[in-house]
């Protein structure tokens, strides 16, 4: 394994991670915890360790991936021998989990989308680095994905002055359930170098997504995005982040859920804005991608841990996608597992 | 009784005028041009 220039040897580095075969803990098996498994076992030849409360769940989806999937009994945070541990469960468990594995020198990836738990994360940086190990910070559809969409676009301009992020559908009944509480709670944005706390539910916008999503009325909401983006853009004036959202759900937001919902979630999309300047000219460009939240979600957070594995993340410490990862080869790899990028081309009020 | 009563109706106007805000038509669309383009080549561009 090469290390990246960024990286520095430590005598308390952990041990090198052989990539011909990872061994890669996963901590939750729903919707996005299995499609990562999955992506792990057949794309990159890893073993997986697969750890859930939920008995029955973890033996069929360890019985679905064949014999490079164990099982572990353990609880979340017991110790477990593996490279990269990958935090695929509920909201609000991550940081404590995540704080126990880097304290043992083993990288962490996390796919939350909570802003309690990003904030959580972030706070380890220092530890981390003190450790030299890697804390990937939200490595799904959203942030994830949007945020090495970001990043990309940000290479097209000298300055960048604004990040709209938007995104549309759920993963599974976890991220649905997020999705509900993060309408009805505070949103942040950045603007003018200062967090703007705003009401989840507000701000309404109507965003183009990649088809066949189209058109969606987008809400502020309890979203983290803006926390893992505004560290990789140093100078950036506004971040904001929205979710699309039915009238319905916007009314219900603030109750407890009253449907059920699709445990495999439905179609999803991502989309985001940037604005900047190169030459003095300001001008947008306009990112999206369309796919199964889930599945994207799985595939961003086996591409991070393969970045883990050979050594290719910019630097130890927690951070998000955008600060961590080449954007290129990130959405290229991407691509080779089928989840797509693609820009809007047109005027660009839309 | 009478106070009560007042302060029920004022209630449920109130909850009226904020269910009516809150689902409200989302008025006319904007115009649009343009679509989406999958990213291609060696630079993703």
């Amino acid at each position: 394994m090469l290390p990246h220039p960024d990286q520095v040897d430590g005598a308390n580095s952990p041990d090198p991670v052989s990539t011909d075969m990872a061994r890669i803990g996963i901590l939750g098996v729903g919707a996005v915890g299995a499609r990562l498994a999955r992506q792990l076992v057949s794309t990159d030849d890893d073993q997986v360790v697969l750890r859930d409360e939920r008995r029955n769940r973890v033996e069929v989806v360890a019985n679905s991936l064949g014999d490079r999937a164990t099982i572990d009994r353990g609880a979340l945070d017991d110790p477990l021998d593996v490279d990269v541990v990958v935090l695929a469960g509920p909201a609000r468990t991550q940081a404590h989990v995540a704080e126990q594995f880097v304290r043992r020198g083993i990288h962490v990836v996390s796919t939350t989308d909570d802003l309690t738990d990003v904030r959580a994360l972030l706070a380890l940086d220092q530890h981390a680095r003190e450790r030299n190990v890697h804390v990937v910070i939200g490595a799904g559809f959203a942030p994830g994905l949007t945020c090495v969409l970001a990043a990309h676009a940000a290479k097209k301009f000298e300055h960048v002055d604004e990040i709209h992020i938007a995104k549309s559908g759920t993963g599974g009944p976890a991220c649905a359930r997020q999705h509900h509480r993060a309408l009805g709670r505070g949103a942040i944005d950045w603007r003018d170098g200062s967090w703007d706390a705003r009401p989840g539910g507000s701000g309404r916008e109507l965003c183009w997504f990649p088809d066949p999503i189209g058109p969606q009325d987008c809400y502020r909401a309890e979203l983290p995005d803006a926390l893992v983006i505004v560290p990789a853009f140093p100078g950036v004036r506004r971040v904001t982040s929205r979710v699309s959202a039915t009238r319905r759900d916007r009314l219900t937001a603030r109750l407890p859920m009253l449907w059920p919902t699709d445990p495999e979630g439905g179609p999803g999309a991502v989309r985001v804005e940037v604005r900047g300047r190169t030459d003095g000219r300001g001008s947008v460009l306009v990112y999206g991608a369309m796919d199964r939240p889930a599945v994207a979600a799985g595939a961003v957070a086996a591409v991070a841990c393969r970045f883990i594995v050979e050594g290719s993340l910019k630097r130890f410490g927690a951070a998000g996608l955008a600060e961590s990862v080449d954007s290129l080869a990130f959405l290229s790899e991407l691509a080779r597992r089928g989840v797509r990028a693609a820009v809007f081309e047109g005027e660009t009020g839309l | 009784m009478k106070m009560i009563r007042r302060a029920m109706v004022a209630i449920g106007m109130g909850a009226l005028v904020a269910a009516a805000v809150r689902l409200r038509g989302s008025g006319v669309a904007p115009p649009r041009s343009g679509g989406w383009r999958e990213l291609s080549g060696p630079g993703l561009d």
